[in-house]
């Protein structure tokens, strides 16, 4: 089986927090880490490569340093990386992502047919779940999305079971490979890297593709191959925190002043106890 | 102003107030801008002084010179005005489960009404599916003009590739201007297939729309980086313009019988080779598949802290009471002590209540803008630094066992005397 396996390097959007004193974001800086669903999908891989052999090749389009977590890759059991860097890439939207990703998977099938692509089911810092899909449409693989279980992978029919979320529950679904799996986070928890990995991590030679390395026409990269363009961002508008209760030592009149303010809200109240009797 | 060595006038970086949020890094023409210790900084000789940085950055933390003041980008000599005049119409993908229509689909159709009265032009209802009963008929009544269905047995349930093969065609033939999808797990599924097929530009989970009337530009607004900045986009260059939002944002289409309007039905060309099989469809654990937390009024919201099994019954009083439903934080999820269903936050449902009742959640911040839109927030923590506080109109610091009593109690009595 050949495994390749999306990583995107995102800031770490946890880090940006909501300052308690002033409602407003705190500036510290943010770190860039692997995309947490991707690093879901890279365990995925190497368990199932673990299973039934095969070869995992981590793929990610980024800037130079987006390196690091390729390099994170390696040293959690990767056989191999890929980094697609170019200028050309820049400014990429979801579609051409997606197609540029497709190119290089397409590179690679070439030297060894790729059974399985697994992504994250999307990213933390756009959340757009769109790449995934994208690159599944472009190569004319099985599509399973929002996938929390590998129930089956019969490499002999060439078939994979999965259970995926849909609204309202789960459904299990069986399809034929080649196959693109986005994953959600419940499926496996991220192993650490091993002290081998590491050294071996920090030797490894990451292959750096370019536009051309991958056969990508120049009007479907990067800014220029991106149909939807940003017009305005802003900071989205932040609630002053009310007043406060303390009823830590003595609850009862803390839990009257606090009913009070809710209660003074007369259309609220009305709202919520439209049907007197409840 | 900083100048290079080409004598250009180049931007920089203020890093105190550089969020690291990567924005100028992505949109620098010349790749100039490179991460580093957390924030950007910018290479002085790489730098065309283009100001790009300068516009998208959402703190002000570019330092740049604007030569003039920004202006319109000129049309492109040579390119008509009307060159997508063959797209007509607002169209929504009206999503059809066992012959039900989910209900942002109806949200939808009232939002692509109202954004089609604007562009002087009519709303239109693709549906993909198979024993659609009267959802036809249901979309002239909740305010489209016409309707352009595939019904077909292969289409029974959702596949992404025979869905996106069925809604791809149908794009392609009625070629709307706009297409609207709801943004839940089938939806945001579908419309990257469709986007994808179709070569078009697509913005995922949109809180926002509105309409450039005079560019005929839809103008998306959703949340990123975890909902800490929000950016509206638009498509300029491609048709239709693709989007998907987030159920619970608009209030449903007012519906009307007796609306008519033209139902055009077509033939489903299926695509060729093996498509999958669904085997088996699992409810959530709880069995109350389907509940929508997002449709009440009020919830009662716990965090991992007071979702004990002891405490349930008074949570569940006090939901009952203000006329709601137990919700939760992301943490009680993953303890698999409530279903998904009912997480609120990015990772789970995003809600906007009469009242938001917290109960020992924290508020991280990727819960909060789960829930931000509320209209009324009020929080019992335990903890006084607990960042909820921060965001909420009321707040409670004790221990929930011993105030949520007192709560129900004296809420019962205020109503009473109403």
């Amino acid at each position: 089986m050949n495994f390749v396996c999306c990583i995107k390097q995102v800031p770490d959007t946890a880090e940006v927090k909501i300052d308690p004193e002033t409602n407003t974001l705190m500036r510290s800086g943010v770190e860039s880490i692997s995309n947490p669903y991707d690093l879901v999908a890279l365990e995925t891989a190497l368990i199932l490569r673990d299973k039934y052999g095969g070869w995992v090749t981590a793929l990610s389009m980024g800037p130079p340093q987006a390196e690091q977590v390729l390099k994170e890759a390696i040293s959690l059991g990767a056989d191999a990386a890929v980094l697609l860097s170019d200028r050309a890439f820049a400014g990429a939207d979801t579609l051409a992502t997606s197609y540029t990703l497709y190119k290089a998977i397409r590179n690679l099938d070439l030297d060894r047919p790729v059974d399985i692509v697994l992504c994250g089911k999307q990213a933390i810092d756009g959340d757009t779940a769109q790449v995934g899909p994208g690159i599944a449409t472009r190569l004319g693989f099985t599509q399973f999305t929002s996938v929390v279980e590998i129930r089956e992978l019969n490499t002999y029919d060439r078939h994979i079971t999965v259970k995926r979320r849909v609204e309202g529950g789960f459904e299990i679904v069986r399809g034929p490979l080649p196959t693109v799996i986005t994953v959600d986070l419940g499926l496996a928890r991220p192993r650490r890297a091993s002290l081998p990995g590491l050294i071996l991590s920090l030797r490894a030679v990451i292959d750096r593709w370019d536009a051309d390395a991958v056969g990508a026409e120049v009007p479907k990269i990067g800014l220029k191959g991106s149909p939807t363009w940003v017009r305005r961002i802003f900071s989205p508008p932040l609630k002053e925190g009310g007043p406060v209760f303390d009823g830590r030592k003595d609850p009862v009149p803390a839990v009257e002043r606090f009913l009070d303010t809710i209660v003074a809200d007369e259309e609220l109240i009305s709202e919520l106890f439209k049907n007197p009797g409840v | 102003m900083p100048q290079n060595s080409k004598g250009i006038d180049v931007a920089a970086i203020i890093p105190d107030r550089c969020i690291g949020c990567q924005i100028c890094a992505g949109e620098c023409p010349v790749g100039a801008i490179e991460m580093s210790g957390g924030v950007a900084h910018i290479d002085p000789e790489v730098c065309i002084g283009c100001g790009k940085c300068f516009e998208v950055c959402p703190v002000e933390a570019v330092s740049f010179e604007p030569k003039r003041p920004q202006e319109t980008p000129q049309r492109i000599p040579g390119v008509p005005e009307d060159r997508f005049s063959e797209y007509r119409g607002v169209a929504v993908f009206i999503e059809v489960t066992h012959g039900q229509a989910a209900p942002v689909s109806w949200e939808l159709a009232g939002k692509a009404r109202e954004l089609s009265r604007r562009l002087g032009t009519v709303a239109i209802a693709l549906i993909a599916g198979h024993e659609l009963k009267d959802v036809a008929t249901e979309a002239l009544e909740y305010g489209c003009d016409e309707v352009h269905v595939i019904d077909d047995a292969l289409l029974g349930s959702y596949l992404s590739r025979l869905y996106g093969k069925a809604v791809t065609d149908l794009t392609n033939t009625v070629k709307p201007e706009i297409l609207l999808m709801g943004a839940t797990a089938l939806g945001r599924d579908l419309a990257s297939v469709v986007a994808t097929n179709v070569e078009t530009g697509l913005t995922a989970d949109c809180t926002g729309l509105d309409i450039d009337e005079e560019k005929r530009l839809l103008l998306m607004t959703r949340p990123a980086f975890g909902g800490n900045i929000m950016a509206t986009i638009f498509c300029e260059n491609h048709r239709p313009q693709m989007s998907t939002v987030r159920p619970g944002v608009f209030r449903p289409g007012e519906r009307k019988a007796g609306r008519t309007g033209a139902v055009h039905h077509y033939p489903f060309a299926p695509p060729v080779g093996e498509m999958p099989e669904i085997l088996e469809f699992v409810r959530d654990n709880t069995g109350e598949t389907g509940l929508d937390i997002g449709r009440f009024p009020a919830l009662v919201v716990v965090g991992k802290g007071a979702c004990d099994p002891e405490s349930m019954p008074m949570i569940q009083e006090l939901a009952d009471l203000i006329g709601g439903v137990v919700a939760c934080s992301r943490p009680v999820v993953e303890a698999g002590l409530m279903p998904y269903e009912r997480q609120v936050g990015q990772t789970g449902k995003t809600v906007a209540p009469k009242l938001y009742f917290a109960i020992g959640v924290s508020g991280a911040v990727q819960h909060l803008v789960g829930m931000q839109g509320s209209r009324r927030i009020v929080a019992i923590n335990s903890d006084p630094h607990a960042p909820i506080f921060g965001i909420s109109d009321t707040g409670l610091i004790g221990d929930y066992r011993d105030v949520v009593p007192l709560v129900i109690k004296g809420l019962r009595e205020a109503v009473s005397k109403r």
